[in-house]
């Protein structure tokens, strides 16, 4: 994992207290797509191999996911407005948020 | 200036992919506002994943209130061999593209006269060592922001950037950040 994420995670994502989105953010139904086609290549991707025998068991404390739980940013946020529409060719996504302490 | 362009980098996600590949495209209609605080803590983080064959041995960066920033740094340079510095820099207007694409940075303390002469003299030096869009002269830094964009390899998102401006405040620079399409 990057040193800067693993930084964010370590600190609870403390250092984003302030962090300020607003505004509409648009996507093309073509992002749309293939977003949705990538989703679904998870699903129905087969499950990871087993891990070895000889391979250590990790626990809560001591192992480091490589990729963080969304919910510990999210608990953090708090969503002022968030307001979703669609256009012809588009996917509108009005927003104001901010991350608390 | 040094540096070659760089090829965009790829990422694993396919949505990824094709956001940086055509972001006005993918993102059209997009009028949005980010206020980013970046904490002392997490810019020397940032630092401290640079790369290895960078001139710079030490790197440190300690915000202010007021607009300015002190960096510590310990470089190696021609002629003098390893020097140390604690460089006051004051923030200055915001970029707004496209009219004035330069995020600049004046040095306001830390530079003696000895210092200045050193830079001046070593200028040609000093730029063929730094990144594409990055320029350091005894008074300033400053960086063209599409022409670093580029030669980090994320050209396309250029246009995007209607507005960029940092403030610094004690302990953490505050990043606004304007994204909108055409």
């Amino acid at each position: 994992m990057h040193p800067v994420l693993q930084h964010l995670i370590d600190n609870d994502f403390s250092d984003l207290t302030g962090t300020r989105v607003e505004g509409q953010i648009a996507l093309s139904d073509d992002l749309i797509n293939l977003g949705l086609h990538e989703l679904l290549s998870q699903f129905i991707a087969p499950a990871p191999a087993p891990q070895e025998a000889t391979s250590v068991p990790t626990t809560g404390t001591g192992a480091t996911p490589s990729t963080p739980d969304p919910r510990a940013l999210l608990r953090k946020l708090d969503v002022e407005k968030l307001h979703y529409r669609t256009e012809a060719g588009r996917t509108i996504v009005e927003i104001a948020c901010a991350v608390q302490k | 200036m040094g540096g070659g362009y760089a090829t965009m980098p790829s990422p694993a996600s396919p949505v990824i992919t094709s956001l940086l590949r055509e972001p006005s495209a993918a993102l059209a209609g997009t009028d949005v506002r980010l206020t980013l605080p970046l904490t002392r803590s997490l810019l020397n983080e940032i630092l401290a994943a640079r790369p290895p064959d960078t001139p710079v041995k030490q790197l440190l960066i300690d915000p202010e209130s007021g607009n300015r920033f002190r960096v510590h740094l310990t470089a190696h340079a021609p002629l003098v061999g390893s020097v140390t510095r604690r460089i006051t820099f004051a923030t200055c207007g915001p970029v707004a593209f496209p009219d004035q694409p330069w995020l600049r940075f004046d040095i306001v303390d830390g530079l003696g006269f000895l210092d200045r002469s050193l830079i001046s003299l070593l200028q040609g030096q000093i730029e063929s060592r730094l990144p594409r869009g990055v320029e350091l002269t005894s008074h300033y830094l400053r960086l063209h922001v599409p022409a670093l964009l580029n030669h980090l390899g994320y050209q396309q998102l250029a246009p995007l950037l209607h507005n960029l401006e940092v403030h610094s405040e004690a302990n953490r620079l505050i990043l606004h950040l304007h994204l909108k399409t055409d």
